[in-house]
């Protein structure tokens, strides 16, 4: 069973931060049926090599990989560094971006806790302190009260800013604000308002900002390569073209459809925009928007441009100038094509790039109509649009929610329209919609698997939302009933395949994971039966 | 002597509090527009029961926007009222915490009615109201500090977090309560306490008893301090939820929104990482990237 928190006495937060402590896997949540008597791996230490290399944070995970400092100075320049960037954070030239919802949750949290149960990831750990949501967000604000404000170092204990600002400090903050999924479901509790999510993404843009210090598969291999490459997969125009091809011979092999997969149609109606994700490793999402909006007869296109086959923006995780030129490229490409609208795929945080947060940056010039493909989608399943035969779904589905179109966008009902229609065994997780869990792999998670963050976050990130799954198929957990878990992500796609890995969900209770789109195909009677292939992958 | 120094105290915590109250309202709502950051369920949107939005419409921005102002105006009141969030999500914490913002709520009340008995709208239901006003209301912020003060000390969750100076903020508030209590009871009819305040704060030197002279510059003392501190959260919620939370005007919706954020985009970025660029505006930097051919 749990044991309530470790520390005890205001110093030992600080000690918190500077002080290694591994995750001890038997402090998790406990797992219901079947998984009573799971023995969770341990998280496994960086090894001698990697730790003469890598910082790791104080639980001993390391995602940013902040580089071990070669002198003395280095570290004085990172400390200095630090605060200059939090200097800038507060100003409205170089963070007008946030600076209002930023001041607003640093200046106004009572400390009531009241976020604290909210958290996956800190009641997923069993309680560990350096997840608590408002953790990361007090360090910061004990070393803007000190550092930052005039007169704070007067009297600092009274006030509670009792924290010596050093190297370890500033590396372990920067490491830590890389254990929060940005999912926001802390901020839904807040009485006050305040967000630490929206705290801690400021964190992750000072360091990438000011130090460029970010999570590598965000940066390097996320948005510079998005903008340079033309995707962050790697997948340049060349590529795209085998993988269309490849597409309109599988959708022909399995559905026995000759479906085009239209590219750059001047004046389309829409602009399909994917994660690119999918071509590469969930190739039959792309197939299955394609068979539904041909067989609605909708005019639509994908584009060959750089930036315009993919939907991802990892900026919105960490970076406001990353994601500011993403999110202009993405427009521009819509613009120049001349299409009517963008419609985005099965992508959270690409609805959530393209839609709410591009609504106050991109100029008139360059604006065009953005709608999300579940509104599309209800339409045409709930009118009809489709010819449908839903017992070909005769199987358990539930849904989870991903954030960044639920919380964040109020993007809830169309989805589950669409599956009542279709899927008649469709079961709700607890809690659902605008309060699910976070799946474990929001804010760029689920694309970091490098040194033992995936184990991280499969066993820590990701319990709560895997003890939800097994709660919602508990009536048929066994493996002989094939279960499907529909996540319209790419991203949470990429987690709940992680999850039913390492907690061999497939073998143990028959779990399978896929899109929307897929369910829908599978229902369609124009396709040939079995487009959902039972396998896990 | 002792009743124009307290006069002083008083009008130097009222300026204090007032001042400080505006400068950082002043802060917030001056701070520039920001990107939007909403967070649902929105109280406003019509499919607010499950949390949805207007996204949830085909072409949504074809139709007409549907804003419930008095489901927001009732949210709002939920949550000043019944601390309805820390009911669901903290319901220990409710128990300490309800009784004490009621108890606040009370005394400002009661502060309001003495205010208006000064300017001569005086009734003896009045009086009565306002005696209760002082009993129930100090007697609700003692005890409910008093409980917070002890939760605080004993819940380790809320122990680490909790500051020396937080400890003596709630130390005030029960003594402040406590004496309330104690001049409401002492005073039957709260008859001489609107003549005594005029004196005091026009320096008429009317003499003040101990009790009551205590209690003002108790009072005065948390008015002077309470903009320093996240109490001030009494009006910034209006901003978290207003112009954060609950935020998600589309831009075309507000012209003004949108000639400030042009203003913004000339707004010179600083940040020293090599991939921004620094030294340039917004625009510049957003729409370059350093190392590639401008417009590349
Ligand atoms: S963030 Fe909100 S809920 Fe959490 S401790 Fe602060 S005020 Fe309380
Ligand atoms: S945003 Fe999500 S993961 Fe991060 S602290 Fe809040 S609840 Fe936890």
């Amino acid at each position: 069973m749990m044991e309530g928190p470790r520390i005890q006495t205001r110093e030992e937060m600080s000690s918190f931060l500077t002080e290694n402590e591994g995750v001890d896997v038997n402090r998790l949540v406990p797992l219901p049926f079947p998984y009573e008597d799971w023995q969770d791996e341990p998280i496994p230490r960086l090894t001698d090599s990697q730790l003469e290399r890598i910082v790791p944070g104080p639980d001993g995970i390391a995602a940013a990989q902040i580089p071990v400092p070669e002198s003395d100075e280095e570290r004085d320049r990172v400390v200095a560094s630090f605060l200059e960037g939090l200097r800038k954070l507060l100003t409205k030239e170089n963070n007008w971006t946030f600076l209002q919802p930023f001041i607003l949750s640093l200046e106004n949290c009572v400390k009531c806790q009241t976020c604290a149960d909210a958290c996956p990831i800190y009641t997923g750990s069993g309680e560990m302190e350096v997840y608590r949501p408002t953790f990361r967000a007090e360090i910061l604000r004990k070393i803007v009260d000190r550092y930052i404000k005039p007169g704070g170092s007067i009297f600092p204990k009274l006030r509670g800013n009792d924290i010596e600002l050093d190297w370890d400090v500033v590396v372990r903050l920067a490491e830590l604000s890389y254990r929060c999924t940005l999912c926001r479901r802390c901020a839904q509790t807040c009485p006050v308002g305040v967000d630490n999510a929206l705290i801690t993404r400021e964190i992750r843009k000072l360091f990438s900002q000011e130090l460029g210090i970010a999570m590598p598969e965000l940066h390097e291999k996320g948005t510079v390569k998005q903008l340079t490459v033309g995707s962050s997969t790697g997948l340049n125009p060349a590529g795209l073209a085998d993988i269309m091809e490849f597409a309109e011979e599988d959708i022909q092999e399995k559905a026995g459809l000759n479906i085009p997969m239209p590219m750059d149609v001047e004046g389309a109606e829409y602009l399909v925009m994917h994660n690119a994700g999918e071509f590469l490793s969930w190739p039959e999402n792309l197939q299955a928007f394609a068979i539904i909006l041909e067989a609605a007869g909708i005019k639509w296109t994908l584009s060959s441009e750089l930036l315009g086959y993919d939907s991802v923006n990892y900026g919105l995780f960490y970076d406001d100038v990353q994601y500011s030129r993403v999110a202009l490229k993405h427009y521009e490409v819509a613009k120049n094509l001349g299409v009517k609208k963008m419609l985005v795929g099965e992508c959270g945080h690409a609805h959530k790039a393209l839609m709410p947060i591009a609504d106050r940056l991109i100029p008139e010039e360059l604006r065009v109509r953005t709608e999300s493909c579940l509104v599309l989608l209800e339409d045409l399943v709930v009118n009809e649009k489709l010819l449908l035969d839903p017992s070909r779904n005769d199987f358990p589905v539930t849904l989870h929610d991903p954030c960044n179109i639920t919380r964040s966008m109020g993007i809830v009902q169309p989805e589950r329209n669409i599956l009542k229609k279709i899927a008649p065994r469709f079961r709700e997780m607890e809690p659902h919609g605008v309060h699910n869990y976070c799946c474990g792999g929001g804010s760029g998670f689920a694309i970091c698997s490098s040194l033992n963050f995936s184990q991280w976050r499969t066993r820590v990130a990701g319990r709560l939302k895997f003890r939800q799954i097994l709660e919602a198929f508990a009536d048929e957990i066994g493996p002989g009933t094939k279960k499907y878990l529909c996540a319209p992500c790419s991203n949470c796609k990429g987690q709940m395949r992680d999850l039913i890995n390492y907690y061999e969900a497939w073998d143990r209770c028959g779990i399978l994971y896929g899109g929307l789109v897929e369910l829908i195909v599978n229902a369609m009677v124009d396709v040939r039966e079995g487009f959902i292939e039972w396998e896990m992958h | 002597m002792v009743g124009y120094l307290l006069g002083g105290w008083v009008w130097l915590c009222l300026v204090t509090f007032a001042g400080g109250c505006l400068l950082r309202a002043f802060k917030y709502a001056t701070a520039p527009v920001h990107l939007r950051w909403d967070l649902y369920p929105v109280a406003h949107e019509p499919g607010r029961d499950h949390g949805g939005s207007y996204f949830e419409q085909l072409e949504w921005w074809t139709k007409k926007r549907e804003k419930d102002h008095l489901a927001e105006i009732f949210a709002m009141a939920a949550e000043i009222l019944l601390l309805k969030g820390v009911w669901e999500n903290n319901r220990r914490l409710w128990w300490a915490s309800f009784p004490f913002h009621w108890g606040l709520y009370l005394l400002v009340g009661t502060t309001l009615g003495l205010m208006a008995v000064m300017v001569g709208l005086g009734s003896p239901f009045v009086t009565v109201v306002l005696t209760a006003g002082g009993v129930i209301g100090g007697g609700l912020t003692c005890l409910g500090a008093l409980a917070l003060l002890v939760m605080r000390s004993t819940d380790q969750k809320l122990r680490l977090y909790t500051t020396p100076l937080d400890r003596a903020n709630l130390l005030v508030l029960v003594l402040f309560g406590g004496l309330t209590v104690a001049i409401a009871v002492g005073f039957p009819g709260m008859n001489d306490v609107p003549a005594g305040l005029v004196s005091l704060l026009s320096f008429g030197g009317a003499t003040i008893p101990a009790v009551w002279a205590l209690q003002i510059a108790v009072g005065a003392l948390f008015l002077f301090y309470l903009p320093l501190t996240r109490m001030v959260h009494f009006f910034a919620k209006y901003f978290t939820y207003h112009q954060v939370r609950w935020d998600d005007q589309p831009i075309e919706e507000n012209p003004k929104m949108a000639s400030r954020l042009q203003a913004a985009l000339a707004f010179g970025v600083d940040w020293s990482a090599d991939h921004v660029g620094g030294g340039r505006t917004w625009g510049e930097v957003a729409t370059t990237i350093p190392g590639m051919e401008e417009g590349e």
